[in-house]
């Protein structure tokens, strides 16, 4: 569920390729959002800080390779600081059908790999302000889609479309996602509670072109209830460079990058 | 205090700040005391240096995991817990030196797990990455895609390490008559023939991972061969001593693991067969005081989520083929472990109880911890260690050792 696909996408939703259309409805232009081309492998460190209130910042850094073999996404992630997770990896194989991700954690002080459920989507990944739902696929259909308006931010001409979960019991009564109707790459997005009260803000601060595909490179999610946030920032970024299926194995889990 | 240990770490550290090529320094240092619940006193005051050296290639790697456990003043225990060379072909990689396998799905039972011995001399209260100990072995592993074939020799066989006499962790044995030890044939000489050997195939899929083992190994604890010394001079015998001569044996072993995922729900199971076990009996027909019997140990388990509490549980069974009612054992040994855990304040507040479950003795051990990280490489844990139940039962022996404790790690 957590891939360097939706750490570049689900976050920021790109849409490549399509042209602004008045006409497209809410579920179009999402599905075109999740569809964009991403190339067949990517390579990147990410560098996540959390800041809190008082002004107090934690850093995780990590390694991330990701391949796209057909109907399955296969991603691992090296977690490179702090020092008590480091060297720790975790492998995720996510499929177009409705098969739940398959997920393993290794864990290099007791030098075992565990499978672990991917059934925690609403859990936050490592204290950060992202859920794993937030970094990863979720599954165009498991929202309804509404284009709300069309709306001007940072001098953006932008759809507002809004997503409400088809699960009643899902963390998020509702989205709001703002998308840049020239680029289709999502700007902004809002997460609503379930008392409907706005919760976290994503903002797409920075995204740039890498071997033809648009990658966010920065991107900031605020928790506006608990003054809390993170940002990602993905360095190193090369995307086609032919990373071998063999990378994402339990050899390379426990041997590291 | 271990000279040579000292002086192998100053040149590894030496090495390092001398050798151009960047090498790998992490580790942590930890304190550690526990006080007893009934006397107030420390049962233990212990500091920790674990230091990881490490260095990968694309070829070859090495590592080094030196650790030095420092107890009451100046007692100094070192251990290289690791200490191999890597070797990375297109198709398999060689591994040779003192090392530390982990095999199987079980989580703090050890069953197919028994490729390194397990150090006992703190009972089972070490985190688990720290109670097994390494083993001096050649592996290779053989990779087929998600498969892996693993082929082990250890040359040198290390038991099990148990605790001393003097230690709060030793139980004397009641023996009928006092007892004389023979440890001359507690050795096991290093030698092709003495040579532990372990096969194992893995593979991990998109359904289940799954491994399938076996070994011809030396059982970790010896059986103790007992001869009865009588005084005849009244007439009828009279029992007046024991001659125990510790014996490790060779043990076949096969078994399996597995883990897959059902609606969110981690299924685990792991059973093992351990061909010609000696286990002591009463019979007074029995040469020595022994007997061989064969033995299936395996546990099931689950791992699932409430809320945002994660929690685990297992079962655990072994059972004796072909049991003789005068045997020590008992023909079934169950066995349970449940753990419960809580991650709070942005995963800063751990709140974790572990506890395992005599089935059969009503005793049971309960580690209720709680961890703060004041930051991502400095934390401070508060835990317990409780033993209750009948002091037959495995965990009840040791009511008199429940303890508080407090860590506090700091980790670069």
């Amino acid at each position: 569920m957590i891939n360097l696909k939706t750490i570049a996408a689900a976050i920021l939703i790109i849409v490549a390729g399509f042209s602004a259309n008045a006409q497209l409805t809410g579920t179009q232009i999402v599905e075109k959002a999740y569809n964009r081309a991403t190339g067949d492998d990517q390579t990147s460190t990410l560098t996540m800080t959390l800041t809190n209130k008082q002004g107090k910042q934690r850093i995780r850094e990590i390694m991330q390779f990701t391949k796209y073999l057909g109907e399955i996404e296969k991603s691992i992630m090296f977690f490179k600081s702090p020092a008590d997770v480091k060297n720790t990896s975790f492998m995720s194989w996510s499929y177009d059908s409705d098969k739940n991700d398959d997920q393993w954690i290794y864990l290099p002080a007791i030098k075992k790999t565990k499978r672990i459920s991917s059934d925690s989507k609403s859990d936050y990944f490592m204290g950060s302000d992202f859920t794993y739902d937030d970094l990863g696929d979720r599954k165009l259909n498991a929202d309804t889609h509404k284009l709300l308006r069309e709306e001007t931010i940072n001098e953006k001409a932008c759809y507002v479309v809004e997503s409400v979960s088809k699960d009643e019991e899902y963390m998020y009564t509702k989205t709001i996602t703002w998308i840049n109707k020239l680029n289709f790459i999502g700007v902004k997005k809002e997460f609503y509670d379930e008392d409907d009260d706005l919760l976290k803000v994503l903002t797409i601060k920075k995204y740039k072109e890498v071997s033809g595909f648009w990658v966010i490179t920065n991107s900031e999610m605020k928790n506006v209830q608990k003054d809390h946030k993170t940002s990602i920032v993905l360095s190193n970024v090369e995307v086609n460079t032919g990373v071998s299926a063999s990378k994402f194995t339990e050899r390379m889990m426990m041997r590291g990058m | 205090m271990n000279t040579k240990g000292l002086i192998l770490i100053m040149l590894l550290i030496a090495s390092m700040f001398t050798n151009a090529q960047q090498t790998e320094l992490s580790g942590f240092v930890r304190t550690y005391e526990g006080i007893n619940y009934k006397t107030g006193e420390f049962s233990i005051i212990q500091q920790t240096l674990n230091l990881n050296f490490a260095k990968s290639g694309d070829k070859v790697a090495f590592k080094a995991n030196p650790m030095m456990f420092l107890y009451n003043a100046d007692s100094l225990n070192f251990r290289m817990r690791e200490l191999y060379l890597d070797m990375y072909f297109d198709n398999f990689d060689i591994r040779i030196g003192r090392q530390q396998v982990v095999w199987g799905k079980a989580d703090g039972v050890f069953i197919t797990d028994i490729v390194s011995p397990l150090n006992l001399t703190e009972f089972l209260l070490p985190d688990f990455d720290e109670i097994r100990m390494g083993v001096t072995a050649v592996k290779i592993n053989y990779y087929i895609g998600n498969s892996t074939i693993e082929a082990i020799a250890i040359p040198q066989f290390t038991p099990t390490e148990r605790p001393n006499d003097y230690s709060i962790w030793y139980i004397e044995p009641d023996f009928p008559a006092p007892p004389t030890f023979d440890w001359s044939k507690s050795e096991i000489t290093p030698s092709i023939e003495n040579t532990e050997v372990f096969l194992k195939y893995s593979a991990m899929t998109s359904k289940i991972d799954f491994e399938i083992m076996g070994g011809y190994t030396w059982d970790d604890n010896p059986a103790m061969h007992i001869q009865k010394e009588f005084d005849m001079s009244t007439g009828s015998p009279v029992l007046v001593g024991l001659n125990i001569t510790p014996q490790h044996h060779r043990l076949g072993i096969g078994g399996g693991s597995f883990s897959t995922e059902i609606k969110g729900i981690i299924l685990r199971g792991e059973a093992a067969y351990y061909n010609g076990k000696y286990f002591q009996t009463a019979d007074p027909l029995a040469t020595d005081a022994l007997i061989q019997k064969d033995y299936l140990h395996y546990v099931v388990g689950l791992d699932f989520s409430i809320g945002s509490v994660k929690l685990s549980t297992q079962f655990i069974q072994q059972y004796i083929f072909d049991y003789d009612t005068m045997m020590d054992k008992t023909e079934f040994k169950n066995t349970a472990t449940f753990l419960a855990r809580y991650d709070m304040l942005r995963e800063t507040l751990h709140l974790e109880i572990f506890s395992y479950i005599g089935l059969d003795d009503n005793d049971a051990l309960i580690r209720p911890k709680i961890t703060y990280d004041f930051d991502d490489s400095f934390s401070v844990l508060l835990g317990s260690n409780i033993f209750i139940g009948e002091r037959a039962g495995m965990f009840g022996q040791y009511q008199d050792n429940s303890m508080i404790y407090a860590k506090i790690k700091y980790s670069f």
